[in-house]
């Protein structure tokens, strides 16, 4: 029988009480940063040219000077092997905005013996990770609701001292959804959570965030006991987000009708986000972050080409 | 109950086991507490209509389990009893309690007491008077008391020696029944016949109406008839039943109670006469057979299985009659001299007082086993008849010839004799004195070794009758016999055809005659007691008899102690078995044992036959009653402690609070305890390892030359010496003809140092100095051959005439305990700069310090100039400072490891070379001195 158990309040916390604060940094998201570190080194966000010339550090072509030119634009260097002179293009990049929304409500904080790492977790790593490849793919990365858009190198730091001081205000509850922040017509968003909402209003959030045109993805953290759900005898289910329980006398007997549930609510989730251009990232806790995070980058990327993200949608 | 000793107090309440089913439904319905799991997703199936809502059921073993504490309440509640008291009877009148208390009873009296104790227990619940009976308490009148008083008079009761007769109770009970009409009979039996127990059992089924027989079915050993018998002590063995062990020994002890031999006994083996009867023998020399003072069987307490041994088993009484008459003044002369001396070492040997007026009559009545009449002539009157009936009887008559008999020989003589003798080798003959002719195998001395010294010079003759041959038991050379004998009635006439003197022969100065005597005696094995009764059944009724006191009298379980009260002299010619006025045991004076068994030379043992009386026939038991709640109660308690916790765990609860580590080591803690509690303790395994055998490192240093370096416990000096101590070895495989094994470090404390010829010891200063049994072991190394380079590596600091390094007081406190010979520095002509390599000094890794070596011996000038000198043997101890091990080690590729000092490949080279020579001299010894001289050898044989 699988194991199952539920991170405490402290554990779940991103950091607490004023005084642990130092002590958590030092114990906990030290772990986390240098996962999503190593993840995102893994994941190098590689060449992010425009494939075009523009404003860009990296050399795009020479093209033959063009009087009328200021002089300066001549590449003197290349010019002196030949008659002619010649100008240096270079690649023209341009910098996106990409939010970052990480669910870190208690029903995330689910472990189970068969995962590597509980869902919240795994999500900090996914969603920090995810910044630190953008960020060094020259975008500029926000966590919806706390920062504004960040490209500063140490942005994983920056993201989860951030997270820390949320939670250190004691007003802080955190959501299951995210807050109903106005997205710019070219952001993408990146929301990561469990999706154990009402589809309905994961569809409503869905419309509002992307009423002025922002894309966006959303990754599904799902532990593997919640997939197999290979309870049996007499069980009594609690949920977390509420006071709700449910005492089954069989539980091998709600496995099917269970399972069958799940595909419908993911369905649903699915074809709220498919309906706007939105694309659904599924992941289990069981498998590496790695894998998550090659397959939102190729997602991100996407995001301003159409044809790739019906491809990958 | 179910054929176990149970029952119970309270039958009824087991009829509550019946509700178990019941129990069994409901526990089966009741599920245990559900399995509390926080689920993330339950949103999505809360409104899902439960299909089933039965819910699981109770896992098969916890609902044993709960059964079983259930059960365990039941059973306790209804007042288990293991081994009830026997019930007793109500309003019936007074127990009365027979006990057989002969020696039968002996071996288990604490069971028997045990078992009518539980009677009197049972009878004092019930209120009931009780009468205890013990066999041996004849016709006394029987008297009740109450139970507690009967229960000490039972503990007053002890085994009694003999065998009572059961039948003097019959009057007592008798008038007891008449009393008490309804009264219960106990009688604990023991089993056994002996004592009339059929007879009295038929008499008691008249007289009682209830009777309970409590019997053992466990058979009664017992000895009788020991026999000193010609080649062994023989005794009976008797058991009255084929219950009980087959096998045994008999032990046989001399009166001080020491063990003289032990003999094994075996109803099956094939000295068996039948299943109840055996015999066991004894071979020991007649000497220690004639101490032996009692027989007893090994295990079995009781006097049945004693036998005393007086002294008409012991020494057979010898009578001596000469028909010279005895000068007194001259008795090497006396022709009884060599008789006496020759008898007197295992023989009772009784001479007549000199002027006795008939003594043969008088010997006879000393009831002799043999007599001897040297050179008696014929027998006539009553003598003749007595010595008849006396042979007839099984006396044995031993006759020496003379010139008496040779005269007249009367009937009394094996074989008809011719009148006069025969001389050989006398002043008249041609004939010289005769050997004796080896002896037949039919004859009693076959075995013993003829003396050639042994002559006769004169003998009687036989007459060359029909059977003379058979009769013959020694001849000489030429075939005449020497000793004859013949058979007559039980007993036997032996006749030696010689004096008992030296007269005739000088047969009684060798030690063959002691022998011969000694073989003749022994086989007159029974005659004494036979006699004894003979001569009693002859004298008994007319003279008055002699009787002796008790001296030590056995108790029941074969204990000799001091005689009872009741016990009386016995007569001297005593006969029968011991009864209670005269118990078994010694009689009369310690001189003069007279001893009375419990059992006769034929008795047999038989088993009691109680059957067809209508008696209740119940076992002997060995185990009290235990009252079974407690333990039922606590193993509840256990079960339902091992519930509740699995119950926990089923739930869930454990884990949660304790994790799964905890919970596991919880449990078997438990189970732990439980285990504990219920089994006994195991028996503790020994774990000690026997004697260490070689260990493979010391086979393999046998094996093949390894150099070895002495474990300082300093890493770095260590490993500093099993660098340098390997290069060594490949360089000395490379150059040399010698392949030594890899190095080995060796702890001079705990390792054989036998193995290795060289030693190198690296001093650190600074560690603790070596016990003084490592010191010991070091200095036996160095005597017996072995050559120990101690290594100062102290030349940097070491100055000269300076003051004395760390290392080198280390080294001199060590040396303190060691004989060690006079040091020199190494002199060039030493032969150790000349094994291998020609050298001059000893660098290692530094080049400037001294070796030093055993002094050798001054040059002798006769010698002349000789390229070296050495000792006779290796030195047993070098001494350097130069550090030798960093000296010599190098890496694969020849480069040195350490810093030289002053350095260069050469010094790396010459400490090797060092290395090399030293090796080789500890193998090789002052071999290379004399190799010098090849040359001058070569010149020399050339021309």
């Amino acid at each position: 029988m699988s194991d199952v158990r539920l991170l405490d309040a402290d554990e779940r916390r991103v950091g607490h009480s004023p005084q642990d604060a130092a002590h958590d940094i030092a114990r906990r998201l030290p772990g986390l940063i240098v996962a999503a570190k190593e993840v995102a080194s893994s994941v190098m966000h590689g060449v992010h040219g425009r494939r075009r010339a523009g404003i860009g550090e990296t050399f795009w072509q020479f093209r033959p000077f063009v009087a009328g030119e200021p002089a300066t634009n001549v590449d003197w260097r290349r010019s002196a092997r030949d008659d002619r002179l010649y100008v240096r293009e270079r690649e023209w990049e341009a910098a996106h905005t990409v939010w970052v929304w990480i669910d870190r409500s208690a029903s995330m904080g689910f472990v189970s013996r068969l995962a590597l790492q509980s869902k919240l977790d795994r999500a900090l790593v996914i969603g920090l990770a995810a910044a630190d490849v953008l960020m060094r793919g020259g975008e500029r990365v926000g966590l919806l609701g706390s920062t504004r858009p960040l490209a500063a190198r140490n942005i994983i730091e920056r993201f989860a001292e951030t997270m820390i001081a949320e939670e250190r205000t004691s007003t802080f509850e955190a959501g299951e959804l995210p807050p109903n922040a106005p997205l710019q017509a070219r952001a993408q968003l990146l929301w990561i959570s469990d999706f154990l909402s009402d589809p309905a209003d994961i569809d409503d959030k869905i419309r509002r965030l992307s009423a002025m045109g922002a894309r966006g993805h959303l990754a599904m953290i799902a532990d593997p006991i919640e997939e197999t759900f290979p309870f049996t005898g007499h069980t009594e289910f609690i949920d977390i987000d509420s006071p709700a329980r449910l005492r089954v006398g069989r539980a091998e007997m709600f496995r099917d009708e269970y399972i069958l549930r799940l595909e419908a609510h993911r369905d649903a989730v699915r074809a709220a986000a498919v309906r706007r251009g939105w694309t659904l990232l599924l992941h289990r806790t069981d498998r590496p972050a790695s894998e998550a995070l090659l397959a939102l980058r190729m997602r991100l990327d996407a995001g301003s080409d159409p044809q790739l993200q019906k491809v990958l949608g | 109950m179910f054929g176990l000793p149970l029952a119970f107090t309270v039958p009824a309440v087991l009829v509550a086991l019946a509700g178990l089913p019941v129990l069994y439904y409901l526990l089966r319905v009741t599920p245990p507490r559900p399995r509390h799991v926080p689920f993330p997703p339950l949103r999505l199936m809360l409104d899902l209509e439960p299909r089933e809502q039965t819910p699981a059921f109770t896992p098969w073993w916890l609902l044993l389990l709960r059964l079983l504490i259930a059960a365990a309440l039941i059973f306790a509640v209804a007042g288990p009893i293991l081994n009830p008291l026997p019930a007793g009877g109500k309003d019936k009148g007074p127990l009365l309690l027979l006990l057989d208390d002969g020696w039968p009873a002996a071996p288990d009296w604490d069971r028997r007491i045990n078992a009518a104790a539980q009677w009197i227990s049972a009878a004092r619940h019930g209120g009931e008077t009780v009468a205890v009976v013990a066999a041996s308490q004849g016709a006394r009148e029987i008297l009740v008391s109450d139970a507690g008083h009967a229960l000490e008079h039972l503990r007053a009761i002890k085994p009694q020696p003999y065998a009572p007769d059961r039948m003097a109770l019959v009057p007592a009970i008798e008038k007891f029944m008449k009393a008490w009409p309804q009264a219960d009979v106990v009688w604990v039996a023991d089993g056994t016949e002996r004592g009339h127990a059929r007879q009295f059992a038929d008499r008691l089924a008249h007289l009682a109406p209830h009777v309970t027989l409590v019997t053992s079915d466990q058979a009664t050993y017992a000895l009788a008839g020991p026999k000193n018998e010609g080649g062994a002590f023989a005794v009976r063995v008797l058991r009255s039943g084929t219950k009980g062990p087959a096998q045994g020994i008999v032990r046989a002890l001399d009166r001080k109670g020491l063990t003289l031999g032990e003999a094994r006994f075996d109803f099956t083996g094939p000295q068996a006469v039948s299943t109840t009867e055996t015999k066991s023998q004894f071979d020991l020399p007649v000497e220690l057979r004639n101490e032996i003072a009692r027989l007893e069987i090994v295990g079995r307490h009781s006097a049945g299985a004693v036998s005393l041994i007086d002294a008409r088993w012991k020494r057979r009484r010898v009578g001596i009659i000469s028909g010279e008459t005895a000068d007194r003044s001259l008795p090497l002369l006396a022709p009884t001299y060599y008789l006496t001396k020759a008898l007197s070492p295992f023989a009772d040997v009784r001479q007549p007082r000199p002027g006795t007026v008939d003594p043969i009559a008088s010997l006879l009545a000393d009831h002799v086993a043999v007599l001897i009449l040297a050179d008696v002539g014929a027998v006539t009157g009553p003598d003749h008849a007595k010595l008849k009936q006396f042979v007839q009887n099984g006396g044995l008559l031993l006759r020496f010839a003379g010139t008496r008999l040779a005269a007249s020989s009367g009937d009394l003589v094996p074989v008809r004799l011719r009148r006069g003798g025969r001389v050989l080798g006398g002043a008249l003959s041609w004939e010289r004195p005769k050997k004796l002719a080896p002896f037949d195998q039919k004859s009693p001395f076959f075995g013993l070794k003829v003396p050639n010294e042994v002559t006769v010079r004169r003998q009687v003759l036989a007459e060359p009758d029909i059977g003379l041959a058979a009769k013959t038991w020694a001849r000489l050379a030429d075939g005449t016999p020497l000793v004859t004998a013949n058979r007559m009635g039980e007993g036997m006439i032996v006749l030696f055809h010689v004096t008992a003197d030296t007269t005739w022969s000088n047969l009684p100065l060798s030690g063959l005659f002691v022998d011969m005597l000694r073989r003749i005696v022994a086989l007159s094995n029974a005659t004494g007691k036979t006699a004894v009764q003979n001569a009693a059944a002859g004298q008994g009724s007319s003279q008055k008899v002699e009787t002796v006191p008790p001296t030590r009298i056995l108790d029941g379980f074969g204990q000799l102690g001091p005689p009872p009260a009741t016990a009386k002299p016995a007569p001297v010619n005593f006969s029968g078995v011991g009864t209670s006025e005269h118990p078994p045991g010694f009689y009369g004076p310690p001189e003069q044992l007279l001893a009375i068994n419990a059992m006769q030379a034929n008795d047999k043992l038989n088993a009691a036959d109680y059957s067809g009386l209508g008696f209740t026939v119940q076992p002997l038991r060995q185990v009290a009653p235990t009252d079974l709640r407690p333990p039922l109660l606590a193993a509840a308690f256990l079960l339902f402690c091992l519930d509740a916790l699995l119950s926990m765990w089923l739930g869930g609860g454990l884990r949660r609070r304790f994790g799964h580590a905890t919970t596991a080591a919880f449990l078997l803690t438990f189970a732990a305890l439980g285990a504990l509690a219920f089994a006994p303790m195991p028996a503790r395994a020994d774990p000690r390892p026997a004697d260490q055998p070689l260990s493979q490192r010391d086979l393999n240093s046998a094996l093949n030359t390894r150099l070895a370096y002495v474990v300082t416990g300093d890493a770095e000096v260590d490993q500093e010496s099993k660098d340098g101590l390997t290069t060594l070895s490949r360089v000395l495989a490379q150059r040399t003809s010698l392949t030594p094994g890899t190095p080995v470090g060796v702890n001079p404390g705990r390792d054989e140092l036998a193995f290795y010829p060289m030693l190198y010891w690296p001093i650190v200063a600074g560690l603790p100095q070596p016990s003084p049994e490592t010191v010991a072991k070091v200095s036996t190394y160095m005597k017996n051959g072995g050559t120990i380079i101690f290594d100062t590596r102290d030349a940097l600091t070491a100055r000269q005439n300076g003051p004395p390094t760390p290392e080198a007081q280390w080294l001199r406190q060590l040396l303190n305990g060691v004989d060690v010979p006079q040091l020199e520095p190494v002199p060039a002509d030493h032969v150790v700069t000349k094994t291998f390599y020609l050298l001059d000094r000893f660098v290692g890794r530094y080049a400037d310090g001294q070796t030093w070596i055993e002094a050798l011996p001054p040059a002798n000038p006769a010698d002349g100039v000789r390229p070296a000198r050495s000792g006779d043997g290796v030195s047993p101890i070098i001494i350097t400072s130069n550090d030798l091990a960093a000296g010599w080690a190098s890496d694969r590729s020849g480069e040195p490891l350490f810093t030289l000092v002053p350095g260069g490949d050469r010094q790396h080279e010459m400490a090797l070379r060092g290395g090399v020579n030293l090796v080789m001299y500890t193998l090789t010894g002052n071999y290379k001195a004399d190799q010098v001289h090849v040359r001058d050898l070569l010149q020399r044989l050339g021309h």
